[in-house]
């Protein structure tokens, strides 16, 4: 079917499926397990309430969180938090979050401080079966601990590099191509230095020998060292633009405006879609882990709704959502359950397509990573770095 | 002139104050519901933030503590963060002046020359363009402006450039056009509704007197539309100043502005920061506003014509 | 409406003049306006532009679908209706205070007009942290009392501008025949204002729905149109919204022309009136 997880990985987020489509993949998918199903009809059950404030990407539409719903007894209101972690941290900080929603999800490394204020609570493993069956490496990342105890449980999980445009930048194989002067003015970042700062670290302790220790977390002159490295590219105005959020990088790509870009996979893939010959490059010097975790607000814990919440992220994991996610955007959830469930479902989805797309994440980060932190020892530091970089 | 002849001859406002209860001073009970809105809504917050501001952050808990110090407001002194006020500014004030220089012969056209079907019609044509998504319509700019771009293609397709033009799209040229492009019916509206300040016979009394076109709007319009054209130059000020979009998605790599420096500080959660510059855009803003009366008498403007 | 052409006769070229530059400025103000019109015809899931003939509605098909969409669009326009219901009539009265009063004037102006100096970033969030503290929920409502501080300003100076055409002596007069300060401010100064009035409320309207940093923070669940573009910009959006953009510009054009031809006929059926009015 044309939506199958194949050579041409998925359709990307425009989601090519036709109305039809989609129906087929929410209804037989559903049959399909009431037939095998012991329990109680699931239209007599009542349905346990969660309130979801994550990045969109996680979404799977009305369509998706109906058929979740269904399987899983929990009825997930979406609401897209706008990816940037600033204003969603700040929301719950000073803000009104903890009043509207119950689970939240976003970029790692802040864990730590939510837990420290009391504005999320732990997660209870044990309440959480699907759990076990999380890839190792996944669970082992840092941040989502805090005093022994489980703040973030990684939902979507990637690896990042670069990707090029074949006719334009040729074979590309190193961060070196987005500081190039023969790709002077055609190559941009990602203006966020979250990801930039990192690749940029990944780049020069790999090829150009520089003293980092992690490029995850630098010292202050470590940062020094990179950000004068970033701050010469742009004087010499080596980048195109900065790009911010999904939309804004894929234009990038599918109008050609650049040739090379730090970015996310799943641009490659509609870029593709829109007729531009690119390739998400494998570094030498190594990708960007990232994940994208699943906190627990507090407020949910004193309204009740921890065990609905529970069996949210027990349900996240249980293959239909990791499939739907990987057919809608080419994300994966650390889990081999969605092989299971598309082999168990192989009329709503291509297994050889997951298990596909799985291995190739799952061989990512087999190679040399650095995971991606929203909060490094010196943070601040790397902000006020950033705006040096901005008034260059 | 006509305004100075007016100022002597003519006493201002014989208004309501007159037949009101001295007790209970009219401009007083009118002005209740908006000073209640601004204290409730906005005196309250922005008192909490100002004090925020001298407070500081908090390692521990990420979040910030009583201990008062003048920090954040020295760090506004570092990395280049004061370019940022003046560069947003200027820029706020260069889209300000394009827009209002657009904007009166536009609203000349409107409020002048045309009937009042051929007005409503202009104006609503300058009025729909703002009922769709502003960030929709800034980033389609990317694709005019681009080198695949519309205007691109077409001095290719004429043999006019061989090579896409850089500079029109991820530079202060494409912020300009982009931020023009929005605010443009935020200047146009205040200029057109000033034209209802001008009254027919005087026109028509100094046509009798030979006077050409021209001299008429020098001296007989422009400047009873002042009020409407500084409005209009504030209103595209302020919301040029305190806007992010046109910059982020048409600016060069990494292009700032203050909206967008502040979401970077509250990014890092080092919101003692982010309150001084909050709080030292409205000080100077007001100040500016406060400079600006004094030179150009503002307050004037807004008061009645003629008898 | 009611404006005359005012200036008749010769305009040595202003007339020209002005035209080519409002041209020009509708020209710029559209350009991306038109582009978005053509692209969302464009069936592939590509921003761009394709030969007529493969011109589809496909998308706005899918428009009807979007119920996240949908509920974007119903959230703004309720904020949008409250705001501009209330920063009109409290615009007024503040323009209304500001003529009434003599020395404390630029004081009570400068106070009204600082609510537009104030990030919108920061006001949400000190707004949302105060409105917590007095139990408020974030909903429609709280992202409405933030809209009003920020469009107060906005239709205050309107309504000074338009107060400022009411002449004295129409008001001086009224008052002469007998009719007290309230019933001459309603009798006189309001249908005077009108016009003034509807564009207060329209430009109220407008700000608000376009305004985006304030109603990240005090927003509940469901989200405003201007967050719904910002979310799917930033995490993918689906030509849709560019069908949505598309479908706001030919309504819009359409009811105007409705109007404008409503108008044309209105003009065609009445008898023509004798050419400029009588006026002191």
């Amino acid at each position: 079917m044309a939506h199958s997880i194949g050579n041409g990985f998925p359709p990307g987020v425009f989601s090519q499926l036709t109305r039809r489509q989609l129906v087929q993949n929410g209804v037989l998918g559903a049959g399909a397990l009431a037939v095998g199903s012991l329990a109680l009809p699931r239209a007599a059950r009542a349905l346990d309430e969660i309130n979801f404030w994550a990045t969109g990407t996680l979404d799977i539409g009305d369509d998706g969180w109906r058929t979740f719903a269904y399987d899983s007894g929990v009825k997930v209101e979406f609401t897209d938090n706008g990816n940037d972690p600033g204003p969603v941290v700040a929301k719950l900080a000073a803000g009104n979050a903890n009043d509207i929603y119950d689970v939240a999800g976003l970029q790692g490394g802040s864990e730590k401080e939510l837990a420290r204020r009391g504005l999320i609570a732990p997660w209870d493993i044990s309440q959480i079966q699907n759990y076990a069956s999380v890839w190792q490496w996944a669970k082992d990342i840092p941040y989502l601990t805090h005093d022994g105890k489980a703040y973030g449980i990684p939902t979507v999980i990637n690896a990042d590099s670069i990707i090029a445009i074949r006719d334009k930048a040729g074979s590309v194989d190193s961060y070196g191509a987005i500081f190039d002067p023969k790709l002077k003015g055609k190559t941009a970042m990602e203006d966020a230095w979250i990801n930039s700062v990192i690749f940029t670290a990944i780049y020069l302790k790999n090829s150009e020998n520089a003293k980092i220790a992690e490029p995850g977390n630098l010292t202050a002159d470590e940062l020094g060292l990179v950000m004068e490295f970033l701050i010469k590219h742009k004087r010499d105005r080596q980048f195109r633009t900065f790009w911010n959020g999904w939309e804004q990088g894929l234009q990038l790509l599918a109008n050609q405006e650049v040739w090379v870009m730090t970015g996310w996979e799943p641009i490659v893939y509609a870029a593709r879609m829109r007729g531009v010959d690119c390739y998400y490059a494998v570094p030498r010097e190594g990708y960007e882990g990232w994940a994208n975790n699943t906190i627990l607000l507090k407020s949910a814990v004193v309204r009740g709704r921890t065990k609905a919440a529970h069996q949210l992220v027990n349900a996240l994991f249980s293959g239909f959502y990791g499939c739907k996610l990987g057919l809608l955007r080419g994300y994966v959830v650390p889990t081999d359950n969605n092989v299971a469930y598309a082999t168990a479902h192989a009329n709503a989805f291509d297994p050889a397509g997951v298990r596909k797309l799985a291995d190739h994440v799952k061989q990512k980060f087999a190679g040399k990573i650095y995971w991606q932190n929203t909060r490094p020892d010196n943070f601040q530091l790397y902000e006020t770095w950033w705006q040096r970089l901005r008034n260059a | 002139m006509v305004a100075e002849i007016e100022e002597r001859v003519v006493p201002h406002e014989p208004g309501l104050r007159e037949s009101v209860d001295a007790r209970w001073p009219a401009g007083f009970l009118l002005a209740l519901p908006s000073l209640a809105v601004f204290v409730g809504v906005g005196f309250i917050p922005l008192a909490l933030i100002a004090t925020w501001s001298f407070w500081s952050f908090d390692p521990d808990t990420y979040w910030i503590k009583p201990a008062w110090s003048f920090a954040s407001y020295a760090a506004l002194f570092e990395n280049g963060r004061a370019t940022v006020f003046l560069r947003t500014a200027g820029l706020a004030a260069l889209t300000a002046t394009a827009s209002t220089l657009l904007a009166v012969p536009a609203a000349g056209l409107i409020g002048l020359l045309s009937g009042p079907r051929r007005a409503a019609l202009l104006l609503a044509l300058f009025t729909i363009p703002f009922f769709t998504s502003g960030l929709v319509r800034a980033f389609a700019w990317r694709l005019v402006l681009g080198r695949q771009g519309i205007i691109n293609n077409a001095l290719m397709s004429l043999g006019i450039v061989v090579t896409p033009v850089e500079w029109l799209l991820f530079s202060d040229f494409a912020v300009l056009l982009g931020m023009v492009a929005a605010y443009l019916p935020f200047a146009i509206v205040p200029i057109v509704l000033a034209f209802a300040r001008i009254e027919h016979s005087v026109i028509r009394a100094s046509q009798d007197l030979g006077a050409g076109f021209w001299t008429v709007f020098a001296t007989i319009v422009l400047p009873l539309v002042l009020p409407g054209i500084v409005a209009g130059f504030l209103f595209v000020f302020v919301v040029a100043v305190g806007t992010s979009m046109e910059i982020q998605l048409l600016g060069g790599a990494g292009a700032s502005s203050i909206s967008i420096m502040i979401n970077d500080v509250l990014r890092v959660v080092n919101f003692p920061l982010a309150f001084a510059i909050a709080t030292v855009v409205i000080t100077l803003l007001t100040v500016l506003i406060i400079i600006a009366n004094r030179a150009l008498r503002l307050s004037r403007l807004f008061e009645s014509l003629g008898i | 409406m009611s404006f005359d052409a005012i200036v008749r006769g010769r305009t040595s070229g202003g007339r020209l003049l002005f035209t080519t530059i409002t041209a020009l400025s509708l020209a710029i103000m559209y350009a991306p306006v038109l582009y978005l019109l053509l692209a969302s015809l464009n069936p592939d899931a590509q921003l761009g532009l394709v030969p007529p003939s493969r011109y589809s509605l496909k998308w706005y098909f899918a428009l009807l679908d979007d119920g996240r969409l949908a509920g974007a669009l119903k959230e703004s326009a309720l904020v949008g209706l409250a705001t501009a219901a209330l920063a009109t009539p409290i615009g007024l009265s503040a323009a209304l205070a500001y003529r009434a009063m003599t020395r404390l004037r630029g004081v009570f102006l400068l106070v009204i007009l600082s609510a537009m100096f104030v990030p919108g970033t920061i006001e949400g969030l000190g707004l949302s942290a105060t409105l917590r503290v007095v139990g408020l929920a974030p909903s429609w409502v709280t992202i409405a009392i933030g809209h009003l501080l920020w469009t107060l300003p906005f239709a205050a100076v309107v309504s000074l501008i338009g107060l400022s055409a009411v002449r004295p002596s129409t008001i001086a007069a009224a008052r002469d025949l007998g009719a007290g300060p309230i019933r001459a401010f309603v009798d006189i100064t309001l249908p005077l204002m009108r016009t003034n009035l509807i564009s207060s409320f329209v430009f109220a309207f407008l700000l608000s729905l376009n305004e985006q940093a304030r109603a990240y923070y005090l927003a509940g669940r469901q989200n405003t149109l201007p967050l719904y573009m910002f979310g799917a910009m930033n995490s993918g959006a689906s030509p849709t919204i560019y069908a949505f953009s598309g479908t706001i510009i030919v309504v819009s054009v359409a009811v105007v022309a409705l109007v404008f031809a409503g108008l044309v006929e209105q003009q065609s059926r009445r008898p023509r009136q004798a050419p400029g009015k009588t006026s002191y």
